[in-house]
């Protein structure tokens, strides 16, 4: 277990290396630059700009810089926002879309879990098949079209809600954010809860705690829910990192200060220490998530050895 | 995984299907062994499991029924199963329908109407809500109304439906040449090779995927409208093969030390007629199922590079585009979302259930319930 | 679930949808859009544009940027409310000498920053000079170069002297066509004593122009192949590097600013109101270095200040006590929201979270289901531009004929009425805009005469009649920057070719910075769609200035010296009229080459709540935000727009 860690940990960071090199050798390849706008630059004022942010320096000379950033962990500061260091970016974004993401994720599981199990107890009623045709529909609803109708319904005809912007948290405009977001993690997890303790009932001890006298109830809330959520958790941790780096769609159509927002903006910016910052951020979370689920995974069932 | 990449549900799921992948453990439902596999190994294709569509049916096999022992006529039974799964032969035929409209759909509205995807009627633009002539009368002319152009609705739902099926049809193939050729190398040859093989897909997960298009773009940009079309398929296929090729590495891994396959290589079966005999028809299954969920994930994200303005070009559309475009207009002119958000959907959902059919058949396993 | 209960509810679904979608457009019926309630006290909460790159006056060009600035940063003027003229600013009054290329500013005495410094006319000269600085590298610096030996400074550039005499090489020297014109600006005539004393400084400035060039060796390497002549006037002679003590601004005293320009510029009183010339604080600047507009850091001089930035998210600034009017300003607190979607910005509108929106916010499509008949609708004529460019060094567009044709087979005024809020526009300066200037004829619709030049151009059949199939239409195509007008646009412009002309041209949308690098570099057949031009400032030269610089500004690749110096001689005519007369003869000139195709002048198109006062819709959306308030009496809501037929401000609030 531990040498699998370790092993796991050791190769994460050449990865994050190699992630960057390519990132970074694709922000060269595109055209366009960070300073580009309507109005072509004289030439004198471009070198200017080009000499201040040592883009007239040699291609190695500036991989060894973003390298030397990559280890020291410190991005420098970005191209299109001057005054603002990468790091302050990441502080104050990630926040704003792990806040989003965990709410939405901690509903999708509260309710998800409860109809998926409801579902399963009572398979093939009318229940079952309303939980599971609502959640075919969150899958098959995109979410750009989900949160305008949200929007419409809760802010524009009934003033309920705000319709957009980030109030800070808790607060009344996280509300539309985290549902649509949930709606399709709520589907997800009302199918994979439904399949996993439709297995689990009918699994043998499940059976032989029947047959000890348990009351129902007792058999699935301490026998059957800890199998049947099982793959849950798996999807957890991936979704989790997803949902903490911030899921663009919705960020945009809320005009929410994520980390998402930051992302596109910076990629359409061609701001490189930005780009390269959040690249490397995310990477380390996504692969870090993993190997936290790999790990959880082992405690929870027994029988899965490294 | 870059972030950008998180609208497109399925992906999601495909990487929640598959953390094993990276190191080697237990992969998607191991058959065969129903005893040994840990219940959790199931969970990724449980994800879209409808199990109650096999309920009733009476019809309970064994592993070794339907196992790969039978050859040829593992399709036979598997298509067999399938016409028995109503839900599925119901999502199979209203995916024909859409299919067979949006072929023949546009030169028959042509034909009767006169109207193009592509048409602008001389004049300010009108919107015109569905089946209302420009006098505000009941109209057949534009049963779906005309988006903010005034282009007739229908023919452009129809002409955008062509796009979306083939950027979904077309980059799910490019995704599953890839993807099943990367995945099956590096499960059966394992060690060494599959640590390289895997990194590299875990590195280009963490690859903003919104640079390459744009770089790939930018280089092969394309001189005509079509040729765009074509390179946003490559783009959005090479990409989405990643989680195609976990999956199917699983699948080899478990494969390769089942009985069937040992017996196999005892009795001196090459490693290529192994591969292709004995692996690959049985990792099929979930290979058809994560195909039918590609195809609403190209989808989604074709939508989404539209929505960045990286994706098909004007005067084309696809259902993605026309739906952002509704959204925008979503409290004037609604039918403009409407019509293309529910085709959208209305495909989605069917292809949810063809696909959900298709695993059941293909994977007597799963039909205990 | 059984299919046919599937099918039954996807039945349901889909009637549903329809008999939802079939209720029709919602028509505007209430008088305004939307949620009307003042929010208490004096708060404005606004939308801007993208999050703004630089709160640093002299580090942004763009418009998000300087709805802000204007809020921050006082200059020695600011903008008319309504017609965007130069109104005192920190400067109580100001000369101008007689061919428009001295400047001298009175500034009054009780100007202060936000921390209660004064604001002097040094600070002025360290603002000018700091934005000139080459190692901040401002992208808008060039604005300032029309201020003597500014260039040189700003690009590193060092005069030419020669060692023996100690005499400069003048820039007349070097001029190509030996350049009578630089002879005839030393003589430029001074504001003359009464404006200010005249100073040593003051004589250097009305030395003719110096000659400069590339300090750096490469640069010079590429200015000598450039121009032979340069490589003999520099041998032997040594290099005085510029610095910021050779730029043209001076502080004759504490309260008197002198600028003296390299040629004469009527238009620079316009470019002065820009935030590129806005004071800042120099101790905080030095201090601070890049975090000096940093909440908690910055001091401001405008009529607000600092007080939260929380980029991408909200930006709160409050009145500053110690602005010279602080008793006019009435707001005690803007909160600028950085929104650029429009969809979400007319919701945040609709629902009441915020008071007025910037310039284009209103969805057309939205203003065809009857916003426009809202009495909130800001609509005005805009100080802009929208054009085509073209490619004019690859074939077939390199026939200035083909150009033309396809400029002709254009209906504007179709366009006009499908693109609902733009105007037809025929020529390249916006006609009707900038009062006094006599549009020259533009491109009507001709579709016998554009046949006719395609024709002239060769693509023409045995009879010499045009014909469309000899036309490579292939090898040209319509490249524009993804955005849901343009492609309007583009659309329709395609459509009219493919109409009157039988000519399909291809469309191809790119992304935004993709765009600009392919334009810029020329790598694109045909035509470039998207570019809009906002004028900088009430003034022709805005616009025709833009074609007046090789590899300079227009990615056309259309460059002439006699453009330009058509261009020069107008700015050195002192007679306003005969100045706009000669800069339209100009114009007529750039048409006839047609390295673009002018389409529509855009008009401004936003929102603004009843309840907010002395909010103008004038031509450029910049708002002074003193005279701005908030009215919680409903009787003296505006009803409809403002009226802007006077200059008058609305009634100062009691």
């Amino acid at each position: 277990m531990f040498r699998f860690i370790v092993r796991r940990l050791l190769v994460t960071v050449p990865m994050v290396l190699v992630v960057i090199t390519l990132t970074w050798a694709l922000i060269r390849l595109a055209p366009g630059n960070f300073y580009a706008s309507e109005r072509k630059l004289p030439p004198a004022i471009e070198k200017n700009i080009r000499t201040k942010y040592g883009l007239d320096q040699p291609w190695y000379v500036q991989y060894g810089r973003v390298m030397r950033n990559i280890m020291t962990l410190d991005f420098g500061n970005s191209l299109r926002y001057e005054s603002e260091t990468v790091n302050d970016v990441l502080k104050r974004t990630v926040p704003v879309s792990a806040a989003v993401g965990i709410c939405a994720y901690l509903l999708a599981l509260l309710v998800g879990t409860t109809m998926g199990t409801l579902a399963a107890l009572k398979q093939n009623s009318k229940l079952d098949y309303a939980a599971m045709g609502l959640s075919m529909l969150g899958i098959s609803m995109p979410n750009f079209v989900l949160g305008p109708l949200l929007v419409l319904v809760f802010s524009l005809s009934l003033y309920w809600l705000p319709p957009a912007r980030w109030g800070g948290f808790p607060s009344r405009s996280i509300v539309l954010p985290v549902l649509t977001l949930s709606a399709i993690y709520m589907a997800y997890i009302a199918r994979l809860t439904r399949a996993g303790m439709l297995e689990v009932l009918r699994s043998d001890y499940i059976r032989t705690a029947r047959a000890k006298g348990l009351t129902e109830r007792q058999v699935v809330l301490r026998h059957a829910l800890r199998g049947g959520l099982l793959p849950v958790v798996s999807f957890t941790g991936p979704a989790l990192a997803i949902l903490i780096t911030g899921t663009v769609v919705v960020e945009r159509i809320f005009a929410l200060p994520g980390l998402g927002t930051y992302f596109i903006n910076a990629n359409l910016n061609r701001d490189e220490p930005l780009i390269l910052g959040i690249v490397a951020f995310t990477s380390i979370l996504v692969l870090v998530f993993n190997l936290i689920v790999d790990i959880a995974y082992g405690f929870i069932d027994p029988r899965i050895r490294y | 995984m870059s972030d950008e990449r998180t609208p497109q549900v399925p992906t999601e799921e495909g990487r929640a299907q598959d953390p094993w992948g990276a190191q080697g453990g237990p992969a998607l439902t191991p058959r065969g062994t129903p005893q040994k596999a840990p219940v959790t190994a199931r969970r990724g294709d449980e994800i879209h499991a409808f199990p109650e569509t096999a309920v009733g049916e009476g019809d309970v096999r064994t592993a070794g029924e339907a196992g790969p022992a039978r050859g040829t006529s593992l399709w036979r039974d598997a298509w067999k199963r399938l016409l028995r799964n109503r839900l599925a032969v119901f999502g199979m035929f209203v995916v024909g329908f859409i299919a067979v409209a949006v072929l023949v759909g546009p030169a028959i509205i042509k034909a009767a109407t006169g109207f193009t995807y592509d048409y602008i009627p001389p004049g300010q633009a009108v919107s015109y809500p569905p089946f209302t002539s420009p006098e505000g009368a009941f109209s057949w002319t534009h049963p779906m109304g005309t988006d903010a152009a005034g282009r007739d609705m229908l023919a452009r739902v129809l002409q955008g439906g062509r796009i979306s099926l083939m950027v979904g049809v077309i980059s799910t193939f490019v995704s599953i040449l890839i993807g099943v050729t990367w995945g099956a190398t590096a499960g059966y040859l394992g060690g060494k090779v599959d640590d390289l093989l895997m990194r590299i897909v875990d590195v280009l997960y963490a690859i903003p995927y919104m640079m390459i298009v744009i770089v790939l773009l930018a280089f092969f940009g394309g001189r005509t409208p079509l040729q765009q079309i074509f390179l946003l398929f490559a783009a959005l296929g090479a990409v989405s093969w990643l989680t195609m090729a976990r999956i199917v590495r699983g699948q080899v891994i478990s494969l390769k030390n089942q009985e069937y396959v040992l017996a196999a290589r005892a009795t001196g079966v090459s490693t290529p007629k192994i591969i292709f005999r004995h692996i690959v028809p049985n990792a099929l299954g979930p290979v058809i199922v994560y195909a039918t969920l590609t195809i609403p994930s190209v989808m989604l994200q074709e939508a989404f590079l539209s929505f960045l303005g990286l994706g098909v070009q004007a005067p084309y559309a696809s259902w993605g585009s026309l739906a952002q475009e509704g959204i925008q207009n979503i409290a004037v002119f609604p039918w403009q979302l409407i019509f293309p958000g529910v085709t959208m959907a209305l495909t989605l959902f069917s292809l949810n259930f063809l696909g959900d059919g298709l695993r059941d058949a293909l994977d007597p396993q799963m039909r205990k319930f | 679930m059984t299919a046919r209960k599937t099918t039954r509810i996807l039945t349901f679904v889909f009637v549903a949808a329809s008999l939802l979608a079939a209720c029709g457009p919602p028509v505007q019926k209430s008088e305004f859009f939307g949620k009307v309630e003042p929010p208490p006290g004096q708060t404005l909460r606004y939308i801007t544009g993208s999050e703004p790159e630089s709160l640093d006056p002299a580090m942004s060009s763009g418009q998000p940027e300087a709805r802000i600035d204007v809020a921050l940063y006082e200059g020695l003027v600011e903008y008319h409310p309504k017609t965007m003229e130069p109104i005192p600013g920190v400067a109580e009054s100001w000369k101008v000498n007689g061919n428009a290329s001295e400047f001298v500013f009175f500034l009054r005495h009780n100007a202060k920053f936000s921390n209660g410094d004064p604001i002097t006319a040094r600070d002025f000269v360290y603002s000018f000079k700091r934005g000139l600085r080459p190692e901040l590298a401002s992208r808008v610096a060039f604005l300032a170069w029309e201020i003597k030996d500014a260039e040189a400074y700003n690009t590193g550039g060092a005069f030419v002297r020669d060692p023996k005499t100690g005499r400069f090489v003048l820039a007349s020297e070097a001029e190509e066509s030996g350049g009578g014109g630089a002879a005839e600006q030393t003589t430029a005539a001074a504001t003359g004593e009464d404006a200010a004393p005249d100073t040593e400084f003051h004589r250097r400035m009305h030395q003719p122009n110096r000659l400069f060039v590339p300090t750096d060796e490469k640069e010079r390497a590429k200015a000598f192949k450039a121009n032979p002549k340069l490589a003999a006037l520099v041998e032997g002679k040594e290099l005085v590097p510029a610095t910021a003590d050779d730029v043209g601004v001076e502080a004759v005293d504490d309260y008197t600013l002198r600028i003296t320009l390299r040629q004469p510029a009527p238009y620079f009183m316009g470019l002065v109101q820009h935030q590129f010339f806005r004071v800042v604080h120099e101790k905080t600047v030095e201090k601070y270095g890049v975090n000096w507009t940093k909440p908690g850091n910055i001091v401001c001089s405008g009529t607000h200040m600092l007080a939260e930035h929380k980029p991408y998210n909200e930006l709160v600034v409050v009145k500053n006590p110690y602005y010279w009017d602080a008793a006019q300003v009435k707001l005690d607190k803007i909160v600028f929201y950085p929104l650029d979607d429009q969809t979400t910005m007319m919701n945040l509108y609709k629902a009441g979270e915020v008071d007025a929106t910037y310039n284009h916010t209103v969805p057309s499509a939205w203003l065809r289901a009857g916003l426009r008949q809202a009495s909130d609708y800001m609509d005005a004529p805009e100080n802009g531009s929208v054009y085509w460019q073209i490619n004019t060094t690859a074939p077939p567009m390199n026939d200035k004929r083909v150009r033309k044709a396809f400029a002709m087979a254009i209906d504007r005024d179709a366009l006009e009425k499908f693109r609902v809020v733009s105007k037809a526009n025929n020529v390249f300066v916006p006609s009707g805009i900038l009062h006094g200037y006599p549009s020259p004829k533009g491109y009507d619709l001709d579709i016998e005469g554009a046949k006719k030049l395609l024709a002239d151009a060769g693509y023409k059949d045995a009879s010499g009649k045009f014909d469309a199939s000899k036309f490579p239409a292939t090898s040209v195509e319509v490249i524009y920057n993804t955005n849901e007008s343009n492609r309007q646009v583009a659309e329709f412009i395609q459509a009219q070719w493919k109409q009157n002309l039988g000519l399909t041209i291809g469309l191809r949308a790119i992304e935004w910075k993709t765009f600009l690098s392919t334009r810029a570099k020329l790598e694109y057949k045909g035509f470039a769609g998207g570019a809009g031009w906002s004028g900088d400032y009430m003034d022709p030269y805005t616009y025709l200035g833009l074609f007046a610089t090789e590899g300079g500004d227009n990615g056309t690749g259309w460059y002439d010296p006699k453009f330009v110096d058509m261009l020069n001689a107008a700015n050195r005519e002192p007679d306003q009229a005969k100045r706009y007369a000669m800069l339209s003869k100009a114009e007529e000139y750039l048409l006839d080459n047609a390295p673009i195709i002018p389409l529509t002048k855009p008009a401004t198109s936003w929102m603004k709540k009843p309840y907010v006062k002395g909010m103008y819709p004038n031509a450029a959306t910049l708002h002074a935000w003193k005279f701005v308030y908030i009215e919680h009496d409903p009787a003296k809501w505006d009803r409809g727009m403002p009226d802007m037929t006077t200059d008058q401000l609305a009634e100062v609030k009691e």
